[in-house]
């Protein structure tokens, strides 16, 4: 066999094991993945909304209905993601049929928030996202003429929230409004 | 034999201190500075490096007798790629939590210099135990400077390693944060560069 065509084939070899190897590992991990997936959207589901048992995806990624052991609706999630600091800063938030905010959750860094450690961040902790629950779509930060505490440092990141759960409360109402 | 074992022991040393790819040699840089925010995160992120790095040097000094040199280059591309590929779709599977974190800096380990580097330099001329051992000892060194790092940077922007508590609570209300920022990253390596230089200069 001369050299060039030695060349070619070669090459060709080497792309059709890798392609296969891949194609192998992608069959493997695939199911796995979507699990790990389903998973940690089920459990953010139902820390903010823990009277549900299980969740019906309404809307692809942005709305659940929440639904208890009988099948009878007991709420809804709505995922937002208004601009912050370092991208988009996902708000799950979930609502009961009254329409009262029962359980927020920011996304924490491992989940894809891109904020400021130190500052930004902080939106997960517990004392910045309790003021939300209670709120109602008129939800603002003080500096805003509303009633939340912004984080210091982090206006933004804090606006991001604010505007996210305004908007998901938004959200829900055209969701039972047929 | 007897001089052969000395050399071969050394392929395995050279790349974790005397020819450390990251300190001395300076590739590889980007990961070095990107993923040491944390000591977990860069002993995850010199893991996979590492798994990429041993396995493509010793399936490229396999085949390194039937590839053309005009070729190397893509086939060995390919070769790193597709264990690149492998790991990110394990950590995916196996660690999503770890996957969030590297992000984008899994793919990129296609082009991590000290794989390719290795690969040229190393594999493509020697056997493959020897290539597994030189591999081995790159990542070694890798891994070394890494987890040093995330380590130290952990410590000064948290106040902890491996998410242990290793500081008294009036450091971790105010502890020094631009360790973790990307100059902090710079900073250190500076440090770290020069007391290499230092120690070099001295003997």
């Amino acid at each position: 066999m001369n050299s060039k065509s030695w060349m070619v084939i070669s090459l060709l070899i080497t792309c059709l094991l890798a392609a296969f190897a891949l194609s192998e590992v992608y069959a493997v991990t695939k199911p796995k993945v979507e699990q790990q997936k389903n998973d940690a959207t089920k459990l953010a589901l139902s820390q903010v909304l823990s009277s549900a048992q299980t969740f019906k995806e309404v809307e692809k990624d942005s709305l659940w209905e929440g639904l208890d052991q009988s099948g009878a609706k007991v709420g809804i999630v709505v995922r937002s993601g208004r601009r912050g600091y370092g991208g988009p800063v996902p708000v799950l938030v979930g609502l009961d049929l009254t329409g009262r905010i029962v359980g927020i959750k920011v996304a924490s860094a491992a989940e894809g928030l891109r904020e400021t450690p130190g500052l930004g961040l902080k939106a997960t902790d517990e004392p910045f996202w309790k003021q939300f629950l209670g709120a109602d779509s008129t939800v603002a930060l003080k500096k805003d003429g509303g009633t939340i505490d912004a984080i210091s440092g982090a206006t933004i990141t804090s606006r991001a929230v604010a505007r996210g759960v305004a908007e998901a409360i938004r959200k829900y109402a055209e969701h039972l409004k047929p | 034999m007897t001089a052969k074992k000395p050399s071969r022991l050394s392929y395995l040393t050279t790349g974790i201190i005397k020819e450390n790819p990251t300190l001395i040699l300076m590739i590889g840089l980007c990961p070095t500075l990107a993923t040491t925010t944390s000591a977990g995160d860069a002993l995850g992120m010199s893991a996979a490096a590492s798994f990429v790095l041993i396995l493509s040097n010793v399936v490229i000094s396999l085949v390194r007798k039937v590839v053309q040199p005009s070729i190397r280059i893509p086939i060995f591309i390919i070769i790193i790629s597709t264990f690149v590929t492998i790991i990110d779709y394990a950590l995916q599977a196996y660690q999503p939590s770890l996957y969030r974190v590297l992000g984008v800096f899994v793919p990129l380990i296609v082009v991590n210099c000290i794989i390719l580097g290795r690969a040229e330099a190393f594999a493509y001329g020697h056997g493959v135990f020897d290539s597994f051992l030189d591999g081995l000892g790159n990542s070694l060194g890798f891994t070394l400077l890494l987890v040093v790092m995330g380590s130290v940077r952990e410590f000064f922007a948290v106040g902890t390693i491996f998410g242990k508590v290793v500081t008294p609570a009036w450091y971790r209300s105010a502890p020094l944060l631009f360790m973790i920022f990307p100059p902090g990253a710079f900073f250190l390596i500076g440090i770290l560069k020069a007391l290499v230089v230092k120690f070099k200069l001295g003997k």
